[in-house]
C-alpha cells in the first residue's frame, strides 16, 4: 500500500452474526484491543469493530494465534450477550464502496440474508457444536489382533523358534498380516463409533485427521451438533473410551462454525 | 464424559484453527477482503494446517482415511467390531493433537 494514497477507515471486521440490536457495546475487547459492537438491521446484528481496508497478516506466528484466540474470545462474549451466534471465520473485513461506508454494506447484507439468519439462529437455539476425536493405539490393538488369531499367533511363536534368517522372513510374512488385519479392523471400528455417534447427535461433519505426538493413530475427527443440555454423546463417548487400546477426546462447546454454510 | 471446555491456550488452539480459519458464515467476496487461508499465516501454522498430509505417509490407514473422505462412514455398509471390549489397560495412552 503507497504512503500517498489514505487508506478507508470506514471497514468493519465481522465476528459473528446474532439476533440483537443496534449499537449494542461489548467493550475494547477486539483484535488490538477494538472496541468490539453491533451493527444491525432489524433485530438481526453483526458483531464488529472499526477496521480500515486491510487484512489482519503478520509473519509472527505468536501475533496471528493471539488474534485468532481473541475472535473466538468476542465469539464466546458475543454468544454470552445474545445466546447462540453464526460465527465468522476470521479476517472477514467488510468494505466501504460507491455504494456506501462498510456499514451500510453490511446493513445491505444482513437484510439480504435475513431469512436465512433467522432460520439458522432459530434452528441452533440452545445448541452447540462439540468436536469428538477418537484414537487408538496401534501396538497395543496389533499385539491383540496377533494374540486373538490362530493363524497370526502361530506366524510369531514359530518365529521365535526359528533360526535367524528363517525367523526374519516369518517376521516379515506376520507384520504384513498384521497390517492387513489391523486395517480390517480399523474399517470396522470407524464403521461403528461413527454409527454410534452419529445416532445420539442432530447433525455432523467429518474432519481431516491429524497427525498426533505419542504414537497413538487418529480414526475420526468430527464436530457434532446437539442440545446444550444432551447427556447421551457424553454416555456413548465413555462406552467407546472403554475399548481396549482405544482414547476419546471430547472438547465443546464451540460456537457452530460447521454448521452454518449453506449445503 | 464431560466435554473440555475450549481454553484460550495452545493445547486447543488446533481445534480452535480447524474451525476459524475457513469454517463459519460466507461472507459474500464483493463486500469483503476474504483473506482466510494459509498464505497470510506464518510458517508454523501452515505446518500445522498440513499435518493430514504428513500423518498419511506414516500411516498404515490411508485406504480408510480416502474411503471416509468420500462419503461418510454411516453410508457404507456398517459392519460390527470383532472382538468385546475389555477393562482399559493402565496408563492408557490419549492423544493429544500435536500443537503449533
Amino acid at each position: 500500500m503507497t504512503a500517498d494514497v489514505a487508506v478507508k477507515q470506514d471497514g468493519l471486521y465481522v465476528y459473528c452474526v446474532a439476533r440483537g440490536k443496534d449499537h449494542y457495546p461489548l467493550g475494547p475487547i477486539g483484535l488490538d484491543g477494538q472496541r468490539v459492537y453491533t451493527v444491525a438491521s432489524g433485530d438481526i446484528c453483526a458483531v464488529v469493530h472499526d477496521r480500515q481496508a486491510e487484512a489482519y497478516q503478520s509473519e509472527d506466528p505468536e501475533t496471528v494465534e493471539g488474534w485468532v484466540l481473541t475472535h473466538q474470545k468476542v465469539v464466546a462474549a458475543a454468544t454470552e450477550a445474545f445466546g447462540t451466534v453464526l460465527p465468522l471465520a476470521f479476517n472477514m473485513i467488510v468494505l466501504g464502496d460507491e455504494n456506501g461506508g462498510g456499514a451500510e454494506n453490511l446493513m445491505a447484507w444482513l437484510e439480504e440474508k435475513r431469512d436465512r439468519f433467522t432460520r439458522l439462529l432459530e434452528k441452533l437455539a440452545g445448541k452447540a457444536e462439540y468436536g469428538v476425536q477418537v484414537f487408538w493405539d496401534p501396538e497395543v490393538i496389533t499385539t491383540a489382533l496377533i494374540q486373538n488369531d490362530p493363524e497370526l499367533r502361530r506366524l510369531r511363536d514359530e518365529a521365535r523358534t526359528k533360526p535367524k534368517g528363517l525367523a526374519y522372513m516369518l517376521q516379515q510374512k506376520l507384520a504384513k498380516a498384521a497390517r492387513a488385519a489391523l486395517e480390517t479392523r480399523a474399517n470396522r471400528c470407524v464403521e461403528n463409533f461413527y454409527t454410534r455417534i452419529r445416532a445420539c447427535v442432530e447433525d455432523i461433519r467429518v474432519d481431516r485427521l491429524k497427525k498426533t505426538d505419542n504414537g497413538t493413530q487418529m480414526l475420526l475427527n468430527l464436530s457434532c451438533l446437539m442440545d446444550r443440555s444432551s447427556g447421551a454423546l457424553g454416555r456413548v463417548l465413555d462406552e467407546i473410551h472403554k475399548t481396549e487400546g482405544v482414547s476419546v477426546r471430547f472438547t465443546g462447546p464451540w460456537p457452530p462454525y460447521n454448521f452454518v454454510s449453506p449445503g | 464424559m464431560e466435554p473440555e471446555l475450549p481454553k484460550y491456550n495452545r493445547a486447543t488452539l488446533v481445534d480452535l484453527l480447524d474451525r476459524v480459519l475457513d469454517k463459519g458464515v460466507f461472507l459474500r467476496a464483493d463486500v469483503v477482503i476474504s483473506v482466510a487461508g494459509i498464505p497470510l499465516i506464518g510458517l508454523t501454522l501452515s505446518v500445522v494446517l498440513a499435518g493430514m498430509e504428513t500423518m498419511l505417509e506414516y500411516s498404515l490407514l490411508s485406504d480408510w482415511d480416502q474411503a471416509i473422505r468420500a462419503s461418510p462412514p454411516g453410508q457404507r455398509h456398517a459392519t460390527p467390531t470383532g472382538g468385546r471390549p475389555t477393562e482399559p489397560r493402565p496408563g492408557k495412552r490419549v492423544a493429544s493433537a500435536v500443537p503449533a
